[in-house]
């Protein structure tokens, strides 16, 4: 299958969860390797079958002895939090020029489902907070994979809208942490310095792990875009701009301008930061930004 | 001049920039990073395709509906023709279109002897190619006509109609006046009676009393001026004293009543052509010149009343149209 053709399978797949497992499975084993680590290890306690639970971990001889399905909670050693950040602004509706019915929202969606899928596999508690028009939506975090389809269900449900929450939203909800997370943020990164950038380099301060996963399409990279067609910002007034050959190298240097600034500020503060193209296939996407490494020794992937 | 009208015809070309301009101004699609490009003034871009076709529909016909009223546009619609004068020979009339084999062209009676005016006023109304025929007691005209058709004239002089005509003799002398209007030659007859009728064209007030309030005559020959002493200082041409009144135009002279013939025969000439007007000559049977060039007559129309309705119905449609479209 064409590196194209994922990303608009991926695209044009209207259930999320059938796309998380279909991206994961080409990715194989190499991300998730502690996936089993602290299940069935400590026995904890048994709790009824849920959909979405491993069969393996379902207790079959007490299954047959009780004719119910229930399964071995294990004590767990890590108390990481992973939480999943979606920029739902209206910018986020950018479609790709290339592949029909791709956006960079569903692109999001998909890569923020699928380090949802990875987290709860590895027993980890995750979380999503939603940054969409002016508000931030917060889903607590905790593990199973109850926990996962309620961010799925989130996750599919939000339509992008408005701009970016105020500094002081974005702190009220992003108050956790006293354990160490890491903090997944999916963004266009347009706006740099924003309410997002700031609480970033926060959470970053605290010693969290923040991943910073720049979405952006082909055409904006190789500046690319009808001439005859007069273009709005979604998220500024009515304005018109105008593409043509003649501004193309200024569009290209204003852009690299601003991303080389967004670059710079991660790398200053350790932040992984990753740019792709919504039309790569989403699984290269994926082991790309959570197998970047950071500086300092010590980070989880 | 009105077919200059015509040349306005390009300003149909502003609805239909107007209606393209304006779908331009509303359309934008969104761009994430349009913050990177630079700000585009309101300069529209240009391209061919219109909103509100309905609109524009009504518009431009509208447009073009005014520009033909205004250029008033005559249908060539009359082919072969014959133009008879009205009280022409039907015999004579017979014979000339056998002559000119225009037994089968479609005939028209005009209105009044001055043939050359009315087919110089409708010219427009001929095909270019129609044959015509001027048959009858055709008034000369005071220069050779020029036309854009060529026509073939032939006129008959009629004898003058004979007529009657009432005078109304006030005072002793009516024997006398009776003689001097026998004397007059011509198909005129005269007669003259005691009292004045309805038919009563002139008033001879030949008597010093003071005429009943209710008499009245388009013409009063006033031999006695003791009824009218204000007749002494009127205006007066060649001796002769005239005032117009309420009973009628009143003249006097010296001279009344003539006692010469010359006095008689300017006495009646200058009466007849002053109240029964001239008579034209009949005019010769020479062709009117022929020139495509010549300018076309003022009077149209025909399509006036069937534009007027439509020009109405179109602005009536354009404003309702208009007025929905309007958000």
């Amino acid at each position: 299958m064409s590196v194209l053709a994922s990303a608009a399978l991926a695209a044009h797949t209207g259930k999320l969860d059938l796309a998380i497992r279909h991206v994961l499975a080409g990715l194989g084993h190499g991300i998730h390797a502690g996936r089993e680590r602290g299940a069935g290890v400590e026995f904890s306690e048994y709790r009824a079958y849920a959909p979405g639970d491993e069969w393996r971990r379902v207790d079959w001889k007490l299954m047959a002895r009780a004719d119910r399905y229930y399964v071995r909670e294990a004590e767990r050693d890590s108390h990481v939090a992973v939480w999943l950040v979606l920029d739902a602004t209206a910018s986020m509706l950018e479609p790709s020029r290339s592949v029909e019915g791709l956006d960079k929202l569903g692109m999001a969606r998909l890569l923020l489902g699928c380090a949802g899928a990875i987290a709860q596999r590895q027993g980890d508690a995750f979380g999503l907070l939603i940054c969409q028009g002016e508000r931030a939506h917060f889903t607590p975090a905790a593990r199973g994979p109850r926990q996962l389809q309620r961010v799925l269900a989130q996750l599919e449900r939000v339509d992008a809208a408005g701009t970016l929450p105020a500094a002081e939203v974005l702190r009220a909800s992003l108050h956790f942490a006293r354990a160490p997370s890491v903090i997944c943020v999916a963004s266009d990164f347009l706006d740099w310095p924003s309410p997002l950038s700031e609480a970033m380099l926060r959470l970053r301060g605290m010693r969290h792990d923040v991943r910073a996963l720049c979405l952006q399409t082909e055409a904006e990279i190789a500046a690319d875009f009808d001439a005859a067609t007069a273009w709005r910002d979604p998220e500024g007034d009515n304005r018109l701009f105008r593409f043509g050959r003649d501004v193309r190298a200024g569009y290209a240097h204003r852009r690299d301008e601003h991303f080389d600034m967004v670059a710079r500020a991660c790398r200053a503060h350790d932040i992984p930061y990753v740019a792709a193209a919504i039309e790569r296939a989403p699984g290269e996407t994926l082991r790309t930004w959570l197998q970047a490494k950071r500086k300092a020794p010590g980070g989880r992937p | 001049m009105n077919s200059l009208w015509w040349w306005a015809l390009p300003v149909l070309i502003l609805p239909i920039l107007w209606h393209r301009q304006k779908r331009e101004q509303t359309k934008a699609v969104p761009l994430a990073t349009a913050r990177f490009l630079p700000p585009s003034s309101p300069v529209q871009l240009r391209v061919w395709r219109w909103q509100d076709l309905f609109l524009l529909l009504l518009r431009c016909l509208l447009l073009a509906t005014l520009i033909a009223w205004l250029a008033d546009p005559v249908l060539p619609w009359r082919g072969d023709s014959v133009l008879v004068v009205p009280g022409a020979d039907p015999a004579f009339v017979a014979k000339q279109l056998r002559d000119a084999g225009l037994t089968e062209a479609r005939r028209i009676d005009l209105p009044n002897r001055d043939a050359y005016r009315w087919l110089h006023e409708h010219e427009r109304e001929f095909d270019p190619q129609a044959r015509l025929l001027l048959v009858g007691d055709v008034a000369m005209p005071a220069v050779l006509p020029r036309l854009q058709h060529a026509v073939v004239v032939r006129a008959q002089a009629l004898p003058v109609a004979a007529s009657e005509h009432h005078v109304a003799v006030y005072g002793q002398r009516i024997e006398e006046w009776r003689k001097l209007f026998a004397a007059i030659e011509g198909p005129q007859r005269y007669v003259l009676d005691a009292q004045a009728g309805l038919r009563t064209e002139l008033v001879i007030w030949d008597t010093p009393q003071t005429p009943p309030p209710g008499l009245r005559a388009p013409l009063w020959w006033v031999v006695d001026t003791s009824a009218f002493p204000e007749l002494e200082k009127t205006p007066q041409v060649d001796g002769l004293h005239y005032l117009d009144t309420p009973r009628g135009r009143l003249w006097n002279a010296a001279w009344l009543p003539p006692r010469d013939a010359g006095a008689v025969r300017t006495l009646f000439e200058t009466w007849r052509r002053l109240h029964a007007g001239v008579s034209p000559h009949t005019a010769p049977p020479q062709a009117p010149l022929v020139d495509a060039r010549t300018p076309a007559g003022p009077v149209g129309g025909a399509l006036r009343d069937a534009l007027s309705a439509a020009l109405l119905v179109l602005f009536a449609l354009e404003r309702i149209a208009t007025h929905v479209r309007r958000p």
